[in-house]
């Protein structure tokens, strides 16, 4: 069971039963003991929707890594590769089954694509000679994967990169296709609205779609009231700003992967007196992070600066409900005492965790250097110097600080002046390639594609029309009793948000001037709705809008959404949908290119 | 034209419609007419006109001895909806004729028999359902059109969804319609699409793919263009070898997995040129073989790129290759060459000067690497002049420097940073004597402290600037003095900052002494 997915307003476990049902389906019709090969990409997703338990009792006996040559021995009947269709993956299949033709008994070999079957690495598995020597060869539509009670991602974590850079649309349609499976559980969606090139598109693909489906009529009755889709190019800014959030800080820091950290094991060793440090654990400690772990849950969207308030008030409360047991006197009292224990001591050991993590990350956020360059991000996002050489960048490169560090704080100063003065941008990059070395020219030109860096075109600098607009740099921001979503950066608001907050109230109409400014159309589709099922709104009951980020989105954006949903006055709550949870790092990570 | 002719003359008197009849027989065109008669049926919805209409057609075909599967097998095949017509209510009842004709068939115990056999489904399907094969299935015969009106008269009549029903028929009646050769195929599908419209569950590519069954390639293609589902479509206009036309419709479709599938048909099609013509006129595919290119075809992601003259990308090009696959200096430099000539046809100059001075490093490090050994070659520019202070070659580094214009700040760091490392801390205050240093010296303080030095980081922190001197002073331990200088300044964060260095103990008075100051400040 998966609980923590059925909290939110939408119940997302219904779309995870789903998925599960259908992997179950495909599992049996493959007879008897299984071995699965995997494209080890997809372990980390198909964890979030089912464990090892469920594949055992479809008789899964084995588990491989997908590599060349042979496949490892197994006595089993089956051999399932579980791949995204990608030609290079097709050539080591292939290989692994020519080769296992050669010796012992007669295996049934399947595929199952992830997330779709792909005519072109059919073809290649055709032209290797192995097309014929699969039974089985379905595709898997695992397109959006819940996350939690309110948070859906695709995890394709080049999906930015494929849209943006090399105009390859296919997570785009694996979005729509997704999208299609959402409306099919959760009825259609009356209203799309969008902004960007990729939102327009994914649109035409959904409008597409549904013609081709006309004849199942979707007799649902509609859970979300309309679908936001933004692309990730109409707010470059927000990902490079580091995030302030205890989650986003946590990713920013240790980076969560298919919701699991891994930490220094150091500041959780076991306490034991008299054992003077010796036996230190060496491997990482691997937690989940989500809505599931009630004090996670309470923590994880505030300012990291409201943290440790917290988490003193709830040390207090705990200790207090164990010292409860010197007042239980009677047997009754003992026994109701002992009947809380359980639920106690998960509660301490969360608290012991989430104080052991916020130690770590304190260690950090105190640091001088952190410190330095929040100030640099600050002043470049509220407007200050954005047009000239930065000392505090400079220096970075000069100490040859983390190549990633010094391209999301240019590419930042590059967003928030519509571009940087040629000179500037010229400098810049000679130091980069000077200081890294110069095969990171192909890096630059993927950020100049991207349009993270470029020149100011024309001198003309936009930035401080849509901060002012959308009121982006906020001074009075309240970091323990937040007001607006300018709290997630400490001051700065999220673009992305602002827009989706001014989307509902008081509407894209109030902002033509600076959605003219961004990039990519905006737009606005209904699809209608038979009768029986138009929605009646019981007075003060929210609106529920599905917002799907393409490129990814960060856990502060997605923070700030959940912050709007709580307001009181709000009218509307969020269902986060993206390509992929990612943070300034990884995405710059994922638009490198190191030719060795 | 017939169907307007009959649509207009229908309703009224018998006596006239027969004259007419006759006329349309005489120009030998009553087949034509009759179906056209029966296919306005199936189209009208009032009972009475589908009655009037159904009759002309069924009179139409009585006066004239019709052909192809004769009476009889016309018969047989009505013999099964009997019972249904029985029950279909009287205002949707067809003529007395019809009545009778499937009565004398149908009353036979052999027809009873069958009708108790079939699920109403199969009955459909029977009356409906062209069967697969070269030669005209007996179903598709003109006498059998009367029965599609009949059909989905009967589906109405059982409420079937229009999914199991009359979507079938229609169906069922299109792959019939394009079976008429002697209709244009302008028409047939203009007539099929009037009819069938968007009614769920109707495949035009079905339809379609029995059109090119057919031999009729251009209605094919027509119908086709009223199929939603891409999937669909497409691999049916490629065996029909209209790879163009089905690479647009997978682009439309978004679906790139078919978009490739085209292309590689495409590719194995046409010349190299002619697809790559193709290509250009369409980005989003062009694009997507790119892709397919880099990791598949290098050598064709070249000629495409030389195609577009996109210089750029052809930079980019060269510059991937001078990394991959030659190991020599003399081959990579090469590549490199060509990447900056790209670069200057792209106007790019900043890529083709830097590509450039890549050149100029690598040959310098070759150099370097047969001159003093070791390894350079690789090396960032910024870590060849590192390599080269660590090795004591000073001069070196300092012409290298001048070489490539490394700016002083960063050089300044660099020869800090290596020269600390070395822990050559001799070298390091003749350095810091050299000139005024432009990062100020507190990095020097920083840098010694690192080292565990304070000595040496005390003789700096006397250097720093005004504005940085409390910080020196903080990190070479001396509280004292650092409170002299923040209370000098009346500089609060100052002030703040040094209090929180003063451990309780030994740095009691200097912690009351702060505290004095900023009452005294308070009061002024």
């Amino acid at each position: 069971m998966a609980a923590h997915l059925s909290y939110g307003r939408v119940n997302l476990n219904v779309l995870r039963e789903a998925v599960r049902r259908e992997l179950r389906e495909f599992l049996d019709k493959c007879a008897g003991s299984k071995a699965i090969v995997w494209d080890e990409y997809l372990t980390g997703p198909f964890g979030l929707i089912a464990q090892y338990s469920l594949l055992k009792e479809h008789e899964v006996e084995k588990m491989f890594t997908l590599k060349g040559n042979r496949l490892p021995a197994a006595d089993v009947k089956n051999i399932i590769f579980f791949v995204r269709p990608r030609l290079e993956l097709m050539d080591i299949i292939a290989e692994n089954v020519l080769s296992e033709d050669r010796r012992g008994p007669a295996r049934d070999f399947h595929i199952l694509f992830v997330p779709r079957r792909s005519l072109l690495c059919e073809q290649r598995l055709k032209d290797l000679g192995v097309l014929g020597s699969f039974i089985h060869r379905e595709e898997y539509s695992l397109d959006l994967i819940p996350f939690d009670g309110d948070l859906l991602s695709m995890e394709s974590e080049s999906a930015f990169k494929e849209c943006y850079l090399e105009g390859d649309q296919t997570s785009l349609y694996h979005a729509a296709k997704g999208l299609m499976t959402l409306q099919a559980l959760y009825g259609t969606i009356p209203q799309i609205f969008g902004k960007g090139e990729c939102a327009r598109q994914v649109a035409n693909m959904m409008i597409r779609m549904k013609r081709e489906f006309t004849g199942s009529q979707n007799s649902i009755f509609p859970v979300f009231d309309n679908l936001l889709l933004l692309d990730r190019n109409v707010d470059l800014l927000t990902p490079l700003a580091t995030q302030l959030t205890y989650e986003g800080l946590i990713d920013e820091i240790y980076g969560i992967q298919n919701s699991y950290v891994k930490l220094p094991p150091e500041k959780f060793a076991p306490k034991k007196q008299g054992d003077g440090g010796k036996d230190l654990p060496t491997e990482a400690k691997k937690l989940q992070l989500n809505s599931a772990e009630e004090l996670y849950a309470e923590i994880r969207d505030k300012n990291f600066n409201a943290v440790g308030s917290v988490l003193s008030k709830k040390a207090k409360v705990i200790s207090a409900a164990f010292e409860e047991r010197h007042n239980a006197k009677t047997v009754g009292e003992i026994k109701q005492f002992v009947s809380q224990l359980p639920h106690m001591q998960a509660a301490r050991g969360s608290l012991a965790n989430h104080t052991s993590i916020a130690e770590l990350i304190k260690d950090v956020t105190t640091s001088e250097d952190f410190f330095d360059k929040l100030t640099v991000e600050q002043e470049f996002m509220s407007g200050i110097d954005t047009d000239k050489v930065n000392n505090y960048i400079e220096d970075c490169i000069a100490q040859k600080h983390p190549l990633i560090k010094v391209l999301r704080l240019v590419c930042l100063q590059s967003v928030c002046n519509s571009g940087l003065k040629q000179k500037v941008l010229d400098y810049y990059k000679r130091e980069i390639l000077q200081t890294y070395g110069y095969e990171h020219i192909l890096t630059l030109h993927n950020l100049e594609k991207a349009g993270l860096l470029k020149p100011q075109p024309g001198g003309r600098n936009n930035y401080p029309t849509i901060r002012k607009t959308l009121r982006l740099w906020m001074d009075d921001v309240n970091e323990q009793n937040p007001t607006d979503i300018s709290y997630v950066y400490s001051g700065y608001a999220p673009l992305s948000v602002r827009l989706a907050q001014l989307l509902s109230r008081p509407g894209w109409r109030s902002i033509e001037e600076v959605l003219r400014i961004l990039p990519g159309p905006h737009f606005e589709e209904r699809q209608p709705l038979p009768t029986g099922l138009q929605k009646k709104r019981q007075p003060g009951e929210n609106r529920v809008t599905l917002i799907f980020f393409l490129g990814g989105v960060t856990f502060a954006e997605i923070a700030a959404l959940r912050f709007l949903s709580q307001l009181e006055d709000g009218g509307t709550e969020y269902v986060i949908a993206t390509t992929k949870l990612m943070n300034g790092t990884s995405w710059i990570e994922a638009l490198m290119e190191r030719p060795f | 034209m017939w169907e307007t002719w009959l649509w207009a003359w229908c309703p009224k008197e018998s006596q006239k419609a027969d004259e007419y009849l006759r006329e349309i027989q005489e120009l030998g065109q009553l087949t034509q007419a009759v179906q056209q008669c029966i296919e306005a049926a199936g189209h009208e919805h009032q009972p009475d006109m589908q009655k009037s209409l159904l009759r002309v057609g069924l009179e139409g075909r009585a006066g004239q001895g019709w052909e192809g599967g004769g009476m009889d097998s016309w018969g047989s095949s009505l013999c099964c909806p009997l019972a249904l017509l029985r029950r279909l209510p009287l205002e949707t009842s067809i003529p007395m004729r019809v009545r009778r004709v499937l009565t004398a068939r149908g009353d036979g115990e052999q027809g009873k028999y069958r009708y108790k056999q079939l699920t109403i489904q199969v009955l459909l399907d029977r009356y409906g359902k062209p069967r697969a094969g070269a030669t005209l299935p007996p179903l598709s015969t003109p006498s059998h059109s009367l029965l599609y009106p009949l059909a989905i008269q009967i589906c109405e009549y059982l409420r079937l969804p229009e999914v199991q029903g009359v979507s079938r028929i229609l169906a069922h009646w299109a792959c019939y319609k394009v079976q008429q050769k002697d209709v244009s195929d302008e028409d047939v599908a203009r007539a099929i699409n009037q009819k069938l419209g968007d009614t769920p569950g109707v495949s035009y590519s079905d339809i379609a793919a029995r059109a090119y069954g057919c031999g009729r390639t251009e209605l094919a293609i027509k119908l086709l263009e009223y199929e939603p589902r891409s999937g669909e479509q497409v691999p049916l206009l490629l065996k029909m070898k209209r790879s163009k036309l089905a690479l647009s419709k997978a682009i439309e479709s978004g679906d790139t997995d078919l978009v490739f599938t085209v292309l590689l048909h495409l590719k194995n099609e046409l010349n190299r040129g002619d697809f790559f013509m193709t290509l250009r006129n369409q980005p989003m595919a062009l694009s997507l073989y790119r892709q397919f290119c880099k990791h598949q075809e290098l050598e064709t992601l070249k000629d495409l790129y030389n195609q577009d003259d996109n210089h750029q990308e052809l930079g980019s090009f060269h510059i991937r290759a001078s990394y991959a696959a030659e190991e020599r200096i003399e081959g990579r430099v090469a590549a490199l060459q060509t990447a900056a000539d790209a670069f200057y046809k792209a106007k790019n100059e900043f890529a083709a000067k830097a590509t450039e001075d890549q050149m100029r490093l690598l040959r310098l490090q070759r150099r370097l690497e047969d001159e003093l050994g070791g390894q350079f070659l690789d090396l960032s520019l910024h870590d060849t002049a590192t390599t080269l202070i660590l090795g004591g070659h000073n001069k070196r580094a300092e012409q290298l420097a001048r070489d490539f214009r490394i700016p002083d700040k960063r050089l300044w760091w660099l020869k800090l940073t290596a020269l600390a490392d070395l822990e050559d801390w001799e070298e390091l205050e003749k350095f810091s004597k050299s000139k005024k240093s432009p990062i100020g010296y507190l990095p020097f303080v920083e840098i010694c402290m690192k080292q565990h030095n304070k000595y040496e980081a005390k003789k700096y922190a006397s250097r720093v600037g005004p504005e940085q001197k409390v910080k020196a002073l903080l990190l070479v331990g001396d509280v004292a003095q650092a409170a002299d200088v923040a209370i000098e300044h009346r500089n609060e964060a100052e002030l703040s900052l040094v209090l929180s260095h003063c451990t309780g103990a030994t740095d009691g008075a200097t912690a009351d002494k702060i505290q004095r100051a900023r009452a005294q400040a308070q009061k002024k």
